[in-house]
């Protein structure tokens, strides 16, 4: 599948492809009643619901007015339509600012501005400086004579820093004026949403160069929803248009994410169904029955004797209406209206601010705040998530002296100072290196302040870093760098640039000073990738010393090299390189191997060591959460060592004796396989243990044992709590996600990064960490917060009050259905099994959608502990892991009670009012009475804490009643005219309401108190501690007692280790035979962990109930 | 007291504290307290005091209450006569004698008069409201309840709006009948007269239906019309010449009862019956309820706060508040011999609870 590609023919391929109106929008003017209306009823409970609204046109059968089910139900398909008319509205009017952005574009030989929508693929575009590049373009010139230009991809992948783009070789050095006139073809792949691969050609037609195919790759293009930078301009051919660009091709409509709550609720749902059919299926045959038995004799009645077919059909099917209140249709819409809410807390929460941003946390996806209360895994990136993101230069040893030892800060260490100023070779040396040896852009704005864009976080700090010792990198003139030394200005002639690749793992540059004419080789890497090629005579041992030291510390370093050339060696070398890179196959490979011959013999100056440093609050968050028994997952691409590091200091992996370290490596099938089977056994002995392992994987091992050990992988995942998982791929991290999730676990991804994205999008609840990496994670994300810490808010409080509120709200909306149900299943019995309604239309559709409603939505801010109580006793939250609030044995509960009020209220009511008071009006209007004082006290009993709006919504509501009653009651017409004033003034009315009342509340009143005073759950006991004011002996001071108790018995255990020297003790031993490594001793070991571990499998265990 | 609001939750934030944004409890407007999700609120907890405090106090309440609606039932006087088995020939229970009994009650040539003697117990003071009882008798059977037009019955405009009311809705003809329905056809029409010794009692018939019926919901201008006119014909006959406002008896049959025994109001007789005084019933025995198995009985009742005769409302009080009572006192017991303190946290370890699992 190719297309090919007609440069500048205005005439060629106009509709072959799309043009360039980009849609997002999910329907049209025209589809969106259908579209819409077959979305909504493409979910169970809406088919449900309008099935039994069209059986109520059927007079026959209805035992109400049909409008007392299609007015809610109208009501709540016009509110879901009317929200996604008005999100798609709001995507059209982005799509439509996006394509009208007037462009130019070459029509007939002549730039012309034109909208962006009217792009064609081979129409020319030329882009100035800060522009959104339209559409995917292949680049064909630009300002720069080398035919460079920088692009911004943070919109694409999320990488804020700049990537050069070259112009193809074919069109290199091509006229300004001529690029208007440029005919050509390009043959390229159909759109695909691959954003690192573009493999195509380009042959460009005479006057122009005329030689053989011209390679592209992805370093020619320019891709949509890029930004072009610090290049004057820039012009390319569209490749890509419309919906068909690498962009349009990876953006999906991401699937509507269910929570576990909503599964649940779905399921009650289902049982409730089943249930109702039994029920209807036993009265329908009572009721055929009776009627041929009895009805029959009851001349008033006049059953005809020959009826038609479906006779039989129409009492279970006045049943079925009957009985359709069982699924409360009210559900949905509160759902949805204290969802919003709970996500409206969330934006609202002054606590989750980020000082320093002002951004506030964001719910994106108002729909799945339970879910946060039932996280069992968190699947966190290191970078940028758990630490800031701002790489530091903290630390450097240079020729083995090492600065910024005592202070932890080498640029404010007086003896680099000192060095700097007094000119030491060695140190100036090694700033030149930091300061010349990178693919920095300086930006000298207006004020002359100087700014640098820079491929990598890394290579920004070691240029800033060298800028404040005085080395400031001030300019960079094509190929010439400007530096000032201490006033004094050095350039350099950059010759070649021997790029980083991950496999070698190190980047040169080749450079003449302009001065001297000398030729340098700079080179900076990992330690791995440059020490080794230290020149011969040269004592390593210290820099290797250095690197450890500073891994310990969780600094990432890099070493320094430099050499000098010959010039016969370089023009030598050179011929070579350039050979290499004209090459078409196995380019890159051959670049390496050239870059090799020259980067030899170094000259080691020293290490630099870049702290990235931990956001606030990390080692709490984590400390907290783990306690809540959640299992934290590291998925990182940064290596091994720096990952444990920032694991050890962030709680996430306990130091020894408590701690273990799991190694997973290997290079093979076998070696994997070997290493993870290991690892298993070890697990599975450790498991018993009161003892924090964790497993250490790096991609490559992963990817392997995923692709072919992934049983065993997965049995791993689920006995280990911890995982660091390093030098993986967001592909992968997205794997990692799916794997947890098909063990069932709640999984929640946070990340940053555009490399998260993907991560995010796969987990259960996605969390972006709006940071500096971009917004990328955050608009992908499902909750965006400001720094990581907010996430024990977001978890403890926000989750945990949404759960339990969810849970209460729901259950009781069944209660209340299932109240006014039984009800009339009962009045069945008394009322010939015919199937008539106890209750007229107006007042079951009030019950349903507001008497019964309005207080419950109120529980929206019930808190059943105050946030101190959930921070300081974390373990709360297994509760709302375990689901134990929302569970098929509650809802029994529940289902329970509506039974023995349905019982209470029937039997009191028939009791009461027999006789001459058996007026029907009337026994239906105390029955309800009834109800809605039963439902205001079980609301009662059920709230924990009563704000002034609890209040008013509680017994406001059954004013309310009245109210309401007493006003239909007023009007002539109605079929309750006058029966409330009645009511009101007997006094059997009011004896029975309180009869029905107490005698429905006083038995629940004392379970509860019984359950809550002799089988009290945790909640109880910590409500009872909260609200008594007695002392609350927290958590904290357990902790100390019990750790100084640990520490008087496990002497032994810590002694061993302690002496050697904890600085030098390498972290985790690359070789394979060491799998089981110990970590030193120096942060203390927390207590609580054992105990999350126990109670976690407790948790686990009464899941399974 | 149990009751402890609590204003304020942000004593000890730990760590948040030090960065948390500005904020003074007290400076917070109430849209503030309500984002923040810091609206004062009282949290009360089941204390062991007011758990039993709230049962025993219903106790102490309602089983006096209990005792007042027991005595005022029993001051109701009430006498129940079954006469629907005495006023028919034949009592048997066998196939021949029940069709014997249909076909006496469905003709219209037979004398249907019945007498019945009866002795009032207790001395009865005015009113004393005459009640017809029907047993078994499905006035709120769906097919039955829905077949009414209060449209029709309101004003002559609706009277062709029959359609709810089949299967009596027009006769032959396609001209409606007035009132239409299943409920006014088998409108009942027994009838009693009352005499002591000689002395006829009078039985006001005026003002037994409910004001707001006859004022409202049924039309002063609508007149029966071809009511009962076809066979077969159901229950009693309306004057014509009298509008559906004024027919007193139809419109109470016409407030249907939810419950299949049920009594309604014939009259009310407004002189004192004395104890041990012999009344005579004359009772016309009209209608069937000899198809299917029902009672009909007279009733004669005095009348209290509660109503009539009803000794279930001061049962379940007596009975409720007994719970009551007694599950607070195995609470106190409880609470005395094996008293457990709220809140203790000892309960609290988590690892504790681990393990009793």
């Amino acid at each position: 599948m190719k297309r090919y590609i007609y440069i500048n023919h205005d005439d060629l391929a106009q509709d072959l492809y799309c043009d360039n109106r980009i849609s997002n929008r999910k329907y049209t003017l025209w589809n969106f009643l259908p579209k819409n209306l077959w979305e909504q009823f493409s979910r169970f409970m809406n088919q449900y619901f309008l099935l039994i609204a069209c059986l109520q046109l059927w007079s026959l059968i209805t035992p109400v007015n049909p409008a007392s089910t299609w007015g809610p139900l109208i009501f709540i398909f016009a509110v879901s339509a009317t929200k996604e008319a008005w999100d798609d509205y709001n995507r059209y009017l982005s799509d439509k600012k996006a394509n009208e952005k007037e462009v130019w574009v070459v029509r007939q030989g002549v730039k012309k501005l034109i909208q962006s929508q009217d792009i064609h693929v081979g129409n020319i575009v030329w882009l100035r400086e800060n522009d959104e590049v339209p559409c995917d373009l292949v680049l064909l010139g630009t300002a720069d004579p080398q035919g460079i230009c920088y692009v911004e991809t943070a919109a694409l992948d999320g990488e804020t820093d700049l990537k050069t783009r070259v112009i193809p070789s074919a069109s290199m050095g091509i006229d300004f004026e001529l690029l208007h006139k440029i005919k050509g073809v390009i043959e390229c792949p159909s759109p695909d949403k691959d954003i690192r691969r573009f493999d195509a050609n380009l042959r460009l037609f005479p006057p122009f160069l005329d030689n053989d195919m011209c390679p592209l790759t992805i370093k020619n293009t320019l891709l949509q929803s890029c930004y072009l930078r610090n290049t004057e301009w820039a012009c390319g051919v569209a490749v890509y248009t419309g919906n068909e660009t690498k962009l349009g091709m990876s953006r999906g409509i991401a699937e509507p994410k269910l929570t576990a709550v909503d599964a649940m609720i779905d399921k009650l749902t289902g049982a409730i169904f089943v249930f109702q059919i039994v029920v209807v299926i036993v009265l329908g045959i009572a009721g055929n029955i009776w009627k041929n038995t009895e009805a029959k004799k009851q001349w008033y009645v006049e059953y005809p004797n020959e009826s038609p077919w479906y006779e039989l059909l129409i009492i279970p099917l006045r049943f079925e209406l009957l009985c359709s209140i069982m699924i409360p249709i009210s559900i949905k819409v509160s759902l949805d209206l204290v969802k919003s809410l709970y996500a409206k807390f969330i934006d609202w929460d002054d606590q989750m601010v980020d000082l320093e941003t002002r951004i506030r946390s964001h719910a994106t996806n108002t729909a799945i705040s339970e879910d946060l209360g039932q996280v069992e895994y968190i699947l966190t990136d290191k970078t940028g998530t758990l630490t800031e993101n701002k790489m530091i230069f903290k630390r450097c040893c240079i020729r083995g002296t090492f600065y910024g030892n005592e202070n932890g800060d080498a640029l404010s260490d007086a003896e680099l100072l000192n060095a700097v100023s007094t000119g030491s070779t060695d140190v100036i040396q090694f700033l030149k290196v930091m300061a010349i040896c990178n693919t920095v852009v300086p930006i000298q704005s207006n004020t002359g302040v100087i700014s640098y864009k820079a491929q990598s976080q890394d290579e920004e700090a070691l240029v800033r870093a060298a800028a404040s010792l005085h080395m400031v990198f001030v300019n960079k003139n094509g190929n010439v760098l400007e530096i000032n030394f201490n006033g004094l200005l050095l350039r350099y002639e950059v010759l070649d640039i021997l790029e980083f690749t991950s496999d070698r793992k190190r980047m040169s540059v080749v450079v003449k000073c302009c001065l001297s004419g000398k030729i340098y080789l700079l080179s900076k890497g990992a330690d791995e990738a440059i020490l080794p090629l230290a020149r011969s005579g040269q004592q390593t041992r210290t820099f290797s010393e250095a690197v450890e030291q500073y891994a310990q510390l969780g600094l990432r370093t890099l070493c320094l090299a430099s050499r000098e050339l010959d010039d016969d060696e370089y023009r030598e070398w050179s011929l070579m390189f350039k050979e290499a890179n004209s090459k078409l196959v196995d380019r890159e490979w051959r670049v390496a191997e050239v870059c090799q011959r020259l980067e030899h013999d170094f000259e080691i100056l020293g290490v630099a060591a870049i702290e990235d440093r931990l956001q606030d609050g990390v080692p709490e968050t984590i400390s907290t959460l783990r306690k809540a028994g959640i299992n934290f997952w590291m998925l990182t691409g940064d290596k091994q060592n720096t990952a444990i590091q920032i694991a050890l200091s962030c709680n996430f992996v306990s130091p020894e004796p408590k701690g273990q370290l799991l190694l997973l490596s290997g290079k093979t099938e076998d070696e994997v396989c070997r290493s993870l089977e290991r690892v298993l056994l070890t697990m599975r002995i450790t498991n018993t243990e009161p003892k924090d392992v964790a497993f250490v994987v790096d991609g490559w091992a992963l990817e392997i044992a995923l692709k072919h050990y992934r049983k065993a992988f997965t049995e791993l995942a689920i006995l280990s709590r911890t995982a660091i998982c390093c030098r993986v791929t967001p592909s992968q991290k997205a794997q990692l996600v799916e794997l947890l999730k098909s063990c069932d676990y709640r999984t929640l991804a946070i990340g940053d990064g555009g490399n998260d994205v993907r991560m995010i999008q796969q987990a259960d609840i996605g969390v972006g960490i709006s940071g500096r990496e971009g917004l990328q994670a955050a608009r992908a994300a499902d909750y965006s917060i400001g720094k990581f810490r907010f996430l024990t808010r977001l978890i403890l409080v926000h989750g945990r009050y949404s759960y339990n509120r969810t849970a209460f709200l729901s259950q009781y909306s069944f209660y209340k259905s299932l109240l006014i149900c039984f009800i009339q299943i009962f009045f069945s019995f008394i009322s010939g099994v015919s199937g008539t309604s106890l209750f007229n239309s107006v007042s079951l559709m009030a019950y349903n959608v507001f008497y019964t409603s309005i207080p419950v939505l109120v529980s929206v801010l019930d808190k059943d502990l105050s946030e101190n109580t959930v921070m300081q006793h974390p373990q709360i939250l297994f509760y709302c892991q375990a689901g134990r609030l929302l569970n098929p044995s509650t809802f029994a509960g529940w289902f329970g009670r509506a039974l023995f009020h349905a019982i209470v209220v029937f039997v009191i009511t028939i009791h009461s009012f027999v006789f001459e008071k058996s007026e029907m009006e009337e026994v239906s209007m105390v029955a309800l009475s009834g109800c809605i004082w039963l439902q205001a006290f079980v609301v009662a009993l059920e709230t924990n804490s009563f704000t002034i709006l609890q209040h008013l919504a509680i017994w406001g509501n059954l004013v309310a009643f009245y109210a309401i009653n007493l006003i239909v009651s007023a009007i002539p017409s109605s079929e309750m005219h006058t029966i409330m004033f009645r009511l009101c003034r007997q006094p059997l009315y009011w004896t029975t309401i309180i009869l029905i009342t107490m005698a429905g509340m006083g038995p629940v009143l004392a379970l509860k108190y019984f359950r809550y005073t002799y089988r009290s759950s945790k909640i109880n006991i910590l409500q009872q501690a909260e609200r008594l004011g007695g002392p609350i002996l927290s958590l904290g001071n357990i902790e100390s007692q019990s750790r100084s108790l640990e520490k008087d018995i496990s002497p032994l255990s810590i002694s061993q280790p302690k002496n050697r020297n904890p600085v030098y003790e390498p972290l985790l031993s690359d070789s394979p035979s060491a799998t089981r490594r110990s970590i030193g001793p120096g942060t203390p070991f927390d207590f609580f962990q054992s105990q999350t571990r126990l109670s976690s499998t407790y948790m686990r265990n009464s899941k399974d109930n | 007291m149990a009751l402890e609001p609590e204003y304020s939750p942000s004593d000890g934030r730990k760590w948040t504290e030090t960065e948390s944004w500005p904020k003074e409890q007290n400076g917070l407007t109430w849209m503030e307290k309500f984002t923040q999700q810091e609206l004062p609120a009282c949290k009360p907890i089941l204390t062991p005091g007011l758990v039993i405090t709230t049962l025993i106090s219903i106790g102490i309440i309602f089983v006096p209450i209990g005792l007042g609606s027991l005595s005022a039932s029993e001051h109701v006087v009430e006498i129940i006569d079954r006469y629907d088995d005495a006023c028919v020939p034949s009592n048997g229970d066998d196939e021949a004698a029940k069709s014997e009994r249909l076909s006496f009650i469905q003709n219209v040539k037979t004398n249907k008069t019945c007498i019945r003697n009866l002795v009032i117990p207790k001395k009865m003071k005015h009113p004393i409201y005459v009640y017809y009882q029907l047993d078994n008798f499905y006035q709120n059977h769906r097919r039955y309840v829905k077949s009414r037009s209060d449209r029709q019955y309101q004003s002559p405009r609706f009277e062709r709006e029959t359609k709810t009311c089949d299967p009596e809705s027009e006769i032959d003809d396609h001209t409606p009948i007035v009132p239409c329905g299943l409920v006014a056809w088998s409108l009942f029409n027994d009838t009693y007269r009352i005499s002591t010794e000689n002395d006829p009692i009078p039985i006001n018939k005026k003002d037994i239906a409910w004001q707001s019926d006859k004022n409202s919901k049924f039309g002063s201008n609508v007149y029966p019309k071809n009511f009962q006119k076809q066979d077969p014909v159901g229950g009693g006959k309306l004057n014509e010449s009298l509008p559906l406002s004024e027919q007193e008896d139809l419109l109470v049959w016409m407030r249907t009862a939810a419950l299949p025994n049920f009594r309604k109001l014939y009259g009310r007789i407004e002189t004192d019956l004395e104890a041990n005084e012999n009344i005579t019933v004359v009772i016309q025995n009209n209608y069937n309820t000899y198809s299917f198995d029902s009672k009909k009985q007279l009733v004669l009742s005095t009348t209290t706060w509660i109503g009539g005769k009803n000794d279930f409302l001061g049962k379940a009080y007596i009975t409720v508040g007994g719970i009551c009572l007694f599950l607070a006192i195995a609470f106190i017991l409880t609470y005395v011999i094996k008293p457990r303190p709220l809140g203790d946290p000892a309960y609290l370890s988590w690892n504790l609870n681990s393990k009793e699992r």
